[in-house]
């Protein structure tokens, strides 16, 4: 595969200053401190495509931001090779980053003082961006974000979710072929996170932007991406197809079963079962590995043995699947 | 009143100051830089005179070092009150079963102790050493110092203290809180000492805090002030402690009101 | 230059003169406060000679025409270094970043993105007014030697100045804290600056001419006209070195700072 993005053996370190506790760890600070050297990025590679749409997730701390900074040519890589559209990011910082477009969902680019649409207009003259692509990419994403009403009005004014908005819109005025998110919905209400989503998702499909995107929200990613990265502790975990990690992680199925009358349900073998409910007794849960079980056999099997009123069978979120990789690997 | 939580604050904040090593190092050095500067002005005027108004170059050479020492180690944050109204932190704090006033004495301890130890003693130690400063007149004379330079701080923080009270009312108050350090750098005669002020602008100097400030314990460290006259300056400091905290006081109570009216 | 730069520089300018403009008052404030401050100086020497009447053999005016220059360069400095003179907080507040991600020149973003006004406009009225009461007193001959004298000695102190702010800027890519390194080969140097050199002992005066080379901003200058004989050692050239200087100082600087940018090490969340 002939990647628009390719990173390979990324690494990245810090040096982290080391402090003691209490008055003696001070005096002992201001005397001769100590460092330590911390991997933010240990060993990272991979392959980004055209048009592709990738969430890159990860537990705080996992090295997603310094990543990103190293793609966007704000960092330089210790170790390891990243080319993006040709270039070396860091290398040809000037040629590069006009071609990109970078959202911190925790730092704005706007000024804090002035309307949104003077923050615009410098945008427009920082990225010499010709008066008809502005005037078209204004008008036309103002439209898709519903902004009209606030684009006068002061930064300082307007709610996250409106800022965050602007914020988007700042970072694709001059039309980027790559945009990396770094949280563009952290802090936004549910409403809101909906309509950058949908945004996101169309200006993908319409424009063939590639994109990458960080977040906290696995609601973000099941709306928007198909391909998930994940890194933790400075390492890749998963790479594939978002329906994939179900396959590779999430095989365990819940069935939740209810019974006409209180019987004892038997011991199956493989199938973990308790009672959910206590006021309940005629409620069963049952857990088990749709490998190792067949679903159709366990149901077949339940419907013939026990008076069944309701059988509900599911399967994982997502997010508690991610939570359980995150926390294997710190268990580890 | 249950002192722990404040005990607790003024910790924090002397560890909190630990922080930044390098930064310690740099206002020393630059303490001692001007003390070193206003050294060599002085011994230029003086010239060949041991004598100017009945002034020594030693005695010069201690109110530099003494009252340039105190700027370094009496540690005010301006802006301690006003970052707690701009970024809306105030409101919450309010809520704490706590005194926030108490609260801000006790943070500016941890500081000041802070600023004591790592900022003055170095800088007063050096400064010795390059320039040397005059004896204390007597051990009595010291006592007396150490007591009115505890009074003379008390005096720049309630100074501080008020002006910071006007941040209820004013978006910006960098510009009043420079202004009121201009005065304080001019009139405290920390730049230059307030024997060789014209008369007239002595006189004015006598109406405000800021001979109080560092002047009052050098003049006793010196020995320039008779027993009677050491108790009338202490008592005046003493007067303008009083003085500012209520101002701010008056204006805290104010403000606070006015915080109720716009927090909603 | 290119239209589409000088464009930009105006778009930068009205957006910077917009955000001060939020607050009109404060900004009148700003100014007198800056000006207040500067004008401390000028009032302890002037008491101090008042007492005194000399300091050296400099007389009072002679003293704050040395000290107008020191205004004047800082004037015309902080309208185009500002963004070097806080650039520690841009890093801090991690709004570097942004400069790294925009396709222009980053030393151009810095210099251009702010400009505080205030302290241009209050030294530049505390150098101005120092320059005009004092220029007649102390004897200038004006002609279009020494006009033109006087102008690049204003340029060369305001790169000498330019090439500190810049060297401190690039130490922020290794430090993590430069504010107070700055107020010590900075502030502090200024403040020696306000008095001629010839009354420092001889490391400060070498320090001054040599290392930190202050003494080219206003002392030569300063001397040039003066001509002074108050015991400083010098070689005689250094009246004349002062753009020359400045612009050496500033591409030393330049060359630390383009080599420093790699060690940027961006504020993590």
């Amino acid at each position: 595969m002939d990647g628009l993005i390719t990173v390979e053996h990324l690494h990245k370190s810090y040096r982290i200053s080391k402090r003691g506790k209490g008055i003696p760890g001070m005096l002992a600070n201001l005397v001769a401190p100590k460092y330590e050297k911390k991997d933010a990025v240990k060993d990272i590679s991979f392959q980004i495509a055209e048009g592709e749409m990738v969430g890159f997730i990860g537990p705080n701390g996992a090295g997603k931001s310094t990543t990103i900074k190293m793609l966007s040519g704000i960092l330089y890589p210790d170790s390891g090779q990243i080319l993006v559209d040709g270039k070396v990011p860091y290398r040809q910082r000037k040629q590069y980053v006009g071609n990109i477009g970078v959202v911190f969902g925790q730092k704005s680019q706007l000024q804090w003082d002035l309307p949104v649409i003077d923050s615009f207009e410098l945008l427009k003259a920082i990225y010499r961006i010709p008066d008809q692509t502005y005037k078209r990419n204004l008008a036309r994403f103002t439209e898709m974000l519903d902004m009209q009403e606030f684009l006068k009005q002061p930064v300082r004014q307007l709610s996250l979710g409106q800022r965050m908005r602007a914020d988007i819109v700042a970072a694709l005025l001059h039309d980027p072929k790559i945009v990396f998110f770094d949280e563009p919905t952290i802090g936004v209400d549910v409403v809101g996170k909906e309509t950058i989503r949908t945004f996101i998702r169309e200006l993908n499909a319409q424009d063939q932007i590639t994109m990458l995107f960080t977040t906290h929200d696995m609601q973000d990613i099941e709306k928007t991406c198909k391909r998930l990265l994940i890194i933790d502790q400075g390492n890749k975990v998963y790479d594939g197809a978002l329906s994939g990690i179900r396959e590779m992680y999430g095989t365990t199925r819940t069935l939740d079963l209810e019974l006409q009358t209180e019987v004892q349900v038997a011991p199956i073998p493989h199938v973990t079962i308790s009672r959910p409910d206590d006021s309940n007794p005629r409620k069963w849960q049952l857990q088990f590995d749709h490998h190792a079980v067949s679903v159709q056999e366990l149901m077949g099997f339940l419907l013939a043995t026990y008076p069944v009123r309701d059988l509900n069978i599911s399967e994982p979120e997502i997010e508690s699947i991610i939570r359980n990789i995150y926390g294997g690997r710190q268990s580890e | 009143m249950n002192l722990k939580p404040y005990i607790a604050y003024a910790r924090k904040s002397f560890l909190m100051r630990s922080a930044y090593r390098f930064d310690h190092i740099m206002q020393i050095l630059s303490t001692c830089l001007q003390i070193f500067i206003y050294w060599e002005i002085y011994r230029s005027l003086y010239g060949s005179s041991i004598e100017v108004d009945g002034i020594s170059f030693g005695m010069v050479t201690t109110n530099f070092v003494l009252s340039l020492g105190f700027s370094a180690g009496f540690y005010v944050n301006d802006f301690y009150l006003p970052q707690k109204i701009w970024d809306g932190s105030l409101v919450t704090e309010l809520l704490r079963p706590i005194s926030f006033r108490g609260r801000m004495l006790a943070e500016n301890i941890g500081n000041g102790v802070f600023s004591m130890l790592f900022r003055f003693l170095p800088a007063f130690v050096i400064g010795v050493v390059l320039v040397g400063i005059c004896p204390p007149e007597s051990a009595a004379a010291l006592g007396l110092f150490l007591v009115s330079a505890a009074l003379g701080y008390g005096v720049l923080w309630t100074i501080s203290f008020a002006v910071q009270m006007t941040a209820f009312w004013l978006v910006n108050i960098w510009s009043i809180v420079t202004i009121k350090n201009v005065c304080i750098n001019i009139l405290s005669g920390s730049m230059i000492p307030i024997w060789f002020m014209p008369e007239w602008l002595r006189n004015l100097i006598d109406f405000t805090p800021f001979s109080s400030i560092y002047f009052t314990p050098v003049q006793i460290y010196l020995g320039q002030l008779s027993g009677r006259e050491i108790a009338g300056k202490c008592l005046l400091q003493v007067v303008w402690i009083v003085c500012m905290y209520g101002i701010g006081s008056v204006l805290w109570k104010r403000g606070q009101r006015k915080l109720v009216i716009h927090g909603g | 230059m290119q239209s589409d730069t000088i464009h930009l520089i105006g778009v930068y300018l009205k957006t910077t003169a917009k955000a001060w403009f939020q607050y009109r008052v404060d900004a009148i404030m700003r100014s007198l406060a800056v000006f207040l401050r500067e004008a401390t100086g000028v009032v302890v020497i002037y008491l101090t000679l008042m007492k005194f009447q000399d300091l050296n053999g400099w007389n009072v005016y002679e003293m704050l025409f040395l000290c107008s220059l020191l205004f004047l360069t800082y004037g015309i400095l902080i309208i185009f270094f500002t963004g070097l003179r806080d650039f520690g907080n841009t890093v801090r507040k991690g709004e570097f970043d942004r400069y790294l991600l925009r396709p222009r020149g980053l030393l151009f973003q810095i210099i251009f993105v702010n400009a505080d006004w205030f302290a241009a406009v209050g030294h530049g009225c505390l150098g101005i007014s120092l320059f005009l009461v004092t220029a007649g007193k102390v004897g200038v001959v004006w002609n279009v030697g020494t006009v033109l004298y006087y102008l690049f000695a204003v340029l060369g102190g305001v790169l000498i100045q330019g090439a500190i702010f810049l060297l401190l800027a690039a130490l922020n890519f290794y430090l993590l804290e430069t504010d107070s390194l700055k107020e010590l080969l900075y502030y502090d140097m200024k403040k020696f600056a306000a008095y001629p050199i010839s009354i420092y002992s001889k490391v400060i005066q070498i320090c001054m001419i040599y290392v930190i080379p202050f003494a080219f901003v206003n002392y030569f200058p300063a001397q040039f006209f003066l001509r002074k004989q108050d015991g400083a050692v010098y070689p005689f050239a250094c009246l004349y070195l002062t753009p020359v200087v400045g612009g050496g100082v500033y591409l030393l600087a330049y060359l630390f700072w383009r080599y420093s940018i790699r060690y940027y090490k961006s504020s993590g969340n």
